[in-house]
């Protein structure tokens, strides 16, 4: 665990010092002060336009940032031959991957709290009040984006940074359209398209599973058992993928 | 030499300013948008974009009320705006504003009957919401016609008034309209009442409405507004007064 923390912290100084991480978090804050302008066009819909927009905002950024540093973080140590130093000390391949998720992973929680925290005194001087429910938003997001970046890192350790990057935005489109495979599973007689549909459900993460930014919009309510179990389901998905990660890591030669 | 080439880039780069800003500058007045625009089916949306559904309602908003403005100060023509209300409110059932919006912006082109049938389906999808029966009994007082307006005005006032958050004017106007029956006091108490609990647009086309129904003389005006002090809140009746007497000295 020490080792694995050590790895992480390493990864977590490294990614946060990387200057296209400011310059998409830059874009970010951009693109939420851009949905005030929005707002100021919505015919008395600031509230929900700022908060609607922002949120997208956040995941769109977030999603770029999750995708690119970690199709990019194993690769680079590889291409740059650290990772030789790294295996000369007593670290495991296992406890290289498991420390570079956790070092993104907290410097996603930095830029996605960051983000966040920013929409929210914005949507609380426009209306107001405080809106707990864009902290909360905001925290389901930064668990989807562990999802995809569990994903990018796995394909990172089969193929090149770009085609691994590629593959998890794919990841990310694909999740908010699980329900859609659910319904065409059920549609048409072949039992073999049912079979296809049916693991394609099980393959691809649920993202779509709890509308979080229709529920801060004040469309429906979302109770807090399906959210617990999403959450679970979410952190159930990563670790999966992180395991497999592990298992094809170990296995290569560099 | 080095002089002469930095004046030679600069000339180059204040041509290329010149053209861009001349090209632009050059473009053509935008001619006046056709009033039929593609509206995509609800269904689609609903179905292939669930985690944004909200996020493209709100797309659709802004441009619904873009395509309004434009053409109420152009062409009158509003053709595609029921299709436009009705994909946001499909995408996003809970945008009660969207419903009261397309309800009043239809009026403006003359279909009250969409705007009725906007306000039902808005309640379908809000049955608990009492704005919508209170807009429905004010809808069909003002806009529709026939011997039996007043007494289906007075039903949705009365159903309103049994949803949670009804204020008690809204018992009052089923009360009202059932003895009474129309009358111009009666206007006068409805758009009051709209003016109070309305948004910006909706106060708007309720001072309008005022304008119109209230005497022109100064010292009559004061009398009937007076009469309507307790009917709002003190700030919103402070608001109409304010909104009423613009203009008078």
């Amino acid at each position: 665990m020490k080792r694995v923390l050590a790895v992480g912290v390493n990864t977590f100084r490294e990614t946060i010092r990387d200057r296209i991480l400011g310059v998409i978090i830059l874009f970010a804050l951009a693109m939420i002060v851009a949905s005030l302008w929005l707002a100021s066009i919505s015919l008395g819909q600031e509230n929900r336009m700022i908060k609607d927009f922002g949120l997208v905002a956040i995941s769109l950024f977030g999603l770029i940032v999750a995708v690119f540093v970690a199709a990019s973080l194993v690769r680079k140590e590889v291409e740059k031959r650290t990772v030789f130093i790294i295996f000369s000390k007593p670290v495991s391949r296992a406890e290289f991957i498991w420390g570079k998720f956790l070092g993104l992973a907290a410097t996603m929680f930095t830029v996605l709290a960051g983000m966040t925290v920013f929409l929210f005194v914005l949507a609380w001087i426009v209306a107001r009040s405080p809106s707990g429910s864009l902290l909360v938003a905001g925290l389901l997001i930064y668990l989807e984006l562990l999802v995809v970046m569990a994903m990018t890192m796995l394909f990172s350790t089969m193929t090149s940074a770009i085609l691994a990057s590629v593959w998890g935005i794919c990841v990310y489109a694909a999740g908010q359209l699980s329900h859609n495979v659910l319904s065409l599973s059920k549609l048409g007689h072949s039992g073999v398209a049912h079979a296809m549909s049916l693991a394609v459900f099980y393959l691809v993460p649920n993202l779509s599973a709890v509308d979080i930014r229709a529920a801060v919009v004040g469309e429906g309510a979302v109770s807090w058992t399906s959210l617990a179990a999403w959450c679970v389901y979410l952190l159930a998905y990563l670790v999966i993928a992180l395991v497999i990660a592990t298992l094809i890591f170990r296995r290569k030669e560099f | 030499m080095r002089l002469l080439r930095r004046v030679v880039v600069v000339l180059v780069v204040a041509l290329c300013v010149g053209v861009v800003i001349g090209y632009q500058s050059n473009r053509p007045a935008a001619a006046t948008p056709d009033p039929v625009v593609f509206v995509p089916s609800p269904g689609f949306y609903r179905n292939f974009s669930p985690a944004v559904r909200t996020t493209l309602a709100d797309v659709y908003w802004l441009y619904t009320i873009q395509y309004y403005g434009e053409h109420l100060n152009s062409d009158r023509r509003l053709d595609s705006l029921p299709a436009m209300v009705r994909l946001v409110t499909a995408l996003s059932p809970h945008f009660t504003e969207a419903y009261f919006f397309g309800a009043f912006a239809m009026i403006d082109v003359g279909r009250p009957d969409v705007a009725y049938a906007l306000l039902q389906d808005g309640f379908k999808a809000n049955p608990d919401d009492w704005h919508f029966p209170f807009y429905l009994g004010f809808f069909a007082h003002t806009y529709a016609s026939g011997a039996h307006k007043d007494q289906v005005a007075s039903q949705w006032y009365a159903d309103a008034a049994r949803l949670p958050g009804a204020p008690p004017f809204v018992s009052r106007l089923a009360a009202e309209l059932a003895t009474k029956g129309s009358s111009k006091q009666t206007a006068i108490d409805l758009w009051t009442q709209v003016f109070g609990q309305g948004d910006k647009y909706a106060q708007q086309k309720a001072v309008a409405a005022l304008d119109q129904l209230l005497p022109k003389d100064k010292v009559a005006r004061e009398k009937a507004v007076a009469a309507l002090r307790g009917t709002v809140s003190p700030a919103m009746f402070e608001q109409l007064v304010a909104d009423l007497f613009q203009g008078y000295q």
